[in-house]
Order: C-alpha cells, then structure tokens, then sequence
C-alpha cells in the first residue's frame, strides 16, 4: 500500500516536470509572436519556386514522367506534402538539439541538470513542446496551401497520416535526442544538425520521388524515417491506399523509430554522466 | 575637466574626417582587416568552413533533380516555348548561381552587426575610429569570396555530372553584369544590417526578404511564369534584370523575356540600393546609439 502511494506520488511528479517544461517552452515561443508567425506561414514560400518551375517546365499542373514514377501526375500535393512533413525535420531536429544548447545559453542548464528528477523526463517535455509547435506549423501551412492552391483533402485521410506522422515524430525524436547528447559534449552541434538536414534535402524525396536518384542513393535514402514517412502519406492521400500497401513501409519505419530511440537515450545518459564528471555542462 | 587642459587634449581621440586619400586607405585597412578576421574565424571551425563550402551544391541538387523528374529528361519543350531554350540543366544551373550571392547580402552583411553583438565585440568595434559601414563591408568581401569558392565547387561538379553548354564569349559580359548586380545586393545587404541594429530577432525578417526576393527571381523559371504584378515588383532588385542578361550572354538560343539595357538597369538599381542602404545605416546607427540599444539582443 505505501509501495503503491510512492509510486503514485513518483509518477505525479514526472508528469509535472513532463507539463512544466511543455509550458515553458510554449510560453518562450509565445514571447516572440513573430517567430510563431513565421513557422506557420513562411517555409511555404520555400516551395512556391518548385511549384512555379514545374509550371514552367511541363506547362501545365500534371507531369506525365511523374505519373510514370509516382502513380500521380500532381506535383503540387506531391510537394506540399513534403515540405510540410520536411517542417517537423526542420522544427524537430534542429529544435531539441538547440534547446539544450539554449539552456547553456541563458545559464540555465546546470540547474536542469541538477535538479532531482529523471531527466528523461526534462527530455519528454521538451519533445512534446517541439511536437506541438510543429504540429500547429504544419496543419497552418497545409491549411493554406489547400486554401492558395486548390487542393482536395478528405478528413477520413487525415487520421491514418496523423498515425504517421507520430511514427515520423519518434524518429526525430531519436535522431534529436543524438544530436542533443553530442550537443553537452562537444558543444557546437550545430553543423552537425546542419548536416544531416542536408542529407535530409538531397536524399529523403522531400521534392521528388525517390525513384529519380541514382540506386546508391536511393539505398541511402532508405536510411532515412523522412523518406518512409513521404512515402506512406503519399500513397494515403495521393493514391488513395490503405495501410495493407504500405505495410512495409510502416514497418521499416517502426524499426528506424525502435533503434533511433534506444541509441538516443543511451547516448545521451551516457554523455550527460560524462559531462557531469569533467564538470563542463555549462561550457558553450 | 577644463578642455584646454594638457591632460584631456591627450585623451583626445582625433577621428579621421573628410573625404581624402589617406582616410580612404585608412577605410580599406579597415574593411581588410574586418575581412582578414573573418576568414581566420572560418578556418578556426574547419567543418563548417567545408559545410558551407559545398553548400551551394546542395541547395542546387534538389532543383536540378525536380526538374529532370518532372520533364523525364534534360529537355523541355515548354521551357523552349518560354524562353528559346529547352535545356534544364543549363537554365537551372545559370539561375541558382546567382542566389548564393543574395544569401550573402542578406545572411552575410545582414548578420555582421548582429553576429558581433553576440560575440560581445560590437561596442569595441563601434568605439573605433573607422566607419562602421566598413565592418560591414570588410564581412561582405570574405563571404563573396566565400561563395565564389562554393559556386566553382558547383560549376565543376555540375559540369562532369551533366555537362554544361555555355557561351564561352559570353563569360565577360556575364561577369560585368554579375559585379553591377553585387553592387545593388550590397545595398540592399547593408539595409538589412540596419534591421539587425534594431530587431531583436533580424533572422526572421531576412529570412522573410530572402524567402520573397526568391520568388520574385527567375532562377529556376522564367518571369513569365509569374503574375504581372510580381513580375513588375521583380524588376525593383537586382537578381531578375542580372539573371535574365546573365543568360542571354551565356545560354544558346535564350530570348530575353524583357527588353531593354540591363546594364543601365542595374546600375540605376546600385545606385539607388546603396544610397538607399547608407541613408537607412545612418539612420538607425544614430537612434540605436541614442537610445543606448546597442548592447540589447
């Protein structure tokens, strides 16, 4: 009985780190409305180009050689679809990474650190904040790409790809969480996420299908939760399968995701021991 | 302290003034020197220093490989209705060259002052007594000759992947019309350094110009793509009226989408730019320094 009222009161108390440090983070977000308003506006300008040059290069809104690779000659959906998937890379990776370094920014992260709790959990709300904020981004910038260009979405679709895009989630969280250990070690993890956003750029078909890389390549991109993840909301709301034809994908995704996670919070309780014992935590 | 007193006339820092030989070599030295230590901050970080040498051809990829998958070749026989010519790779790759350099504007010159600011530096640099235009111009020269290195990067492993038909007898003209667009670009650069002495968070309004002025740019398509009323606002920055002469001297075949002499375009829009830019610098650099923001970020 007194086992079972610790318990309680232990889980109680992760939660509440869970909450405080989810509505930290969301009232730092809140405190600079023009960052919010960019997020959920302004990475869609970053596609209107590739929109404008298939405009250019096929004159019309369908591509035959696209039809071919895809199933669908659509560009337009083809690349809303990515660059909002590609938001939660942008937001997700770079944001968890950043987030600890910013505590060692303003000062703050020694007293994270230090405090008596599990720092899992520390880690789960900032996870959550950053899964919130991309999400809010992301159903911003669909809901005026369908408004600016006409696109059809069907609510019965959304479910399935909202399970997704969880999945997508937990890897990035992962890969986040990776970025965030080698962040208390070594500080300038920086060019790192840069890197890898970069590999996301070419190699993931955030801007075209998969097909149209080299073979090598393409072995590279199956690496990558990015890609599974595209390719899985593509054929829900471009084609319009159900989870029978994609169960490969949903389940290589899985297997990213499992492995991804266990490396990230390995790697980072085990760097976090190691910073604590050379005494550089505070170090940027 | 009485000012003819012997002691505060050697505390006295005279600031070199007017326009003369040995104050414009004292400038130079100056933008040099801002220059020379940035170049040393970049090879203190060698992977970013390579990250952000082959970055150019990373951003590039993405478009040249939408392009060939949307077509299902190298030649489009829209692009050829559009503009003379039906060659992707040639178009895309002539395009994107260019909008490395107005990341450097806008990233570079813009995040000079702000960069400073976190480093803890600007009320040193500020005290000197040189032009602060010079600090933003000695940072504009390293990340121009920066991007150069990233765009020979690019052009060589475009030219062996796909192979590049260009003009050789155009490449003078080119880089004439390339420099008159640098000119325009500074101008616009040193606008948003201004921004950065003011905003707390500069990046998103640069972000915002870079995002705009990317659209209204025909790198990967032509104007006519376009609504008429972008194509009328493109003509207001350097990158379309530089893109499209750019072409016509180094593309086979390219028909211009609007007539008229680029050179003197752009050299109206570089004047303007730049004296649009110092007016906003001076302003700004006066009200920050009055209102003692100078240290805020």
């Amino acid at each position: 009985m007194l086992k079972s009222s610790y318990q309680q009161s232990v889980l109680r108390s992760n939660l509440f780190v869970v909450w405080n440090e989810l509505v930290k983070n969301i009232k730092s977000l809140l405190a600079y409305p023009a960052i919010l308003v960019f997020w959920a506006v302004f990475p869609i300008f970053w596609f209107i180009p590739f929109i404008l040059q298939g405009q250019a290069f096929v004159g019309g809104l369908e591509s035959a050689s696209f039809a071919q690779i895809t199933g669908s000659g659509e560009y337009v959906p083809f690349i809303v679809i990515g660059a909002v998937l590609n938001s939660y890379v942008n937001t997700l990776l770079y944001g968890m990474g950043e987030n600890i370094r910013r505590e060692a920014y303003q000062g703050t992260l020694d007293y994270v650190l230090a405090a008596p709790c599990n720092k899992a959990y520390v880690l789960i709300g900032k996870a959550l904040s950053e899964s919130l904020s991309s999400t809010i981004f992301a159903a911003s910038q669909l809901t005026i790409s369908v408004l600016l260009f006409g696109m059809n979405l069907t609510l019965g679709v959304m479910l399935p790809v909202f399970f997704i895009v969880i999945l997508l989630m937990l890897g990035l969280y992962g890969m986040s969480l990776i970025l965030a250990a080698l962040s208390l070690m070594y500080k300038q993890s920086y060019d790192l996420s840069q890197t890898i956003g970069y590999v996301f750029y070419i190699f993931a078909p955030v801007r075209y299908p998969v097909e149209s890389l080299p073979t090598w390549a393409q072995i590279f991109g199956k690496l990558i939760p990015l890609t599974y993840a595209l390719i899985i909301v593509r054929s829900f709301m471009l084609l319009g399968t159900n989870f029978s034809a994609v169960y490969f994908e949903v389940l290589a995704l899985l297997i990213i995701d499992i492995v991804l996670l266990l490396a990230g919070f390995y790697l980072f309780s085990w760097m976090e021991e190691k910073t604590k014992k050379s005494g550089t935590i505070s170090h940027h | 302290m009485n000012k003819n007193n012997k002691e505060h006339r050697l505390r006295e820092v005279k600031c070199p003034t007017g326009f003369n030989w040995s104050n414009l070599k004292a400038e130079l030295k100056a933008v040099w020197e801002s220059n020379i230590k940035d170049w040393k901050i970049d090879f203190a970080y060698p992977v970013s220093f390579i990250r952000q040498l082959i970055s150019p051809l990373v951003f590039l990829l993405p478009f040249l490989i939408y392009g060939l998958a949307l077509v299902g070749g190298r030649y489009s026989p829209n692009l050829k209705q559009l503009v003379g010519t039906d060659d992707v790779v040639a178009f895309i790759f002539t395009g994107y060259i260019m909008m490395g350099f107005i990341g450097t504007a806008v990233w570079a010159m813009g995040f000079s002052i702000r960069r400073e600011r976190w480093f803890g530096t600007l009320e040193a640099i500020y005290v000197t007594p040189s032009s602060r235009l010079g600090q933003v111009l000695g940072m504009a020269l390293h990340s121009t000759v920066h991007q150069i290195l990233g765009t020979i990067i690019q052009f060589i492993v475009i030219y062996l992947t796909f192979g590049l038909a260009l003009k050789i007898e155009g490449i003078l003209p080119a880089l004439g019309i390339f420099a008159l667009m640098m000119l325009a670009l500074y101008g616009f650069g040193i606008v948003i350094s201004a921004l950065g002495l003011i905003l707390k968070e500069g990046w998103v309004v640069s972000d915002s110009l870079y995002s705009i002025m990317m659209i209204l740019s025909p790198v990967a398509y032509p104007l006519a793509v376009l609504p008429t009323v972008a194509q009328q606002a493109s003509y207001l920055f350097p990158t379309a009226p530089a893109l499209i002469g750019m072409r016509s001297f180094l593309i086979e075949n390219y028909q211009p989408e609007v007539v008229g002499n680029v050179f003197l375009h752009l050299l109206a829009l570089g004047a303007a730019w730049i004296l649009f830019g110092i007016v906003v610098f001076r302003v700004t650099d006066v009200y920050v320094r009055k209102r003692g923001m100078l240290k805020k970020f």
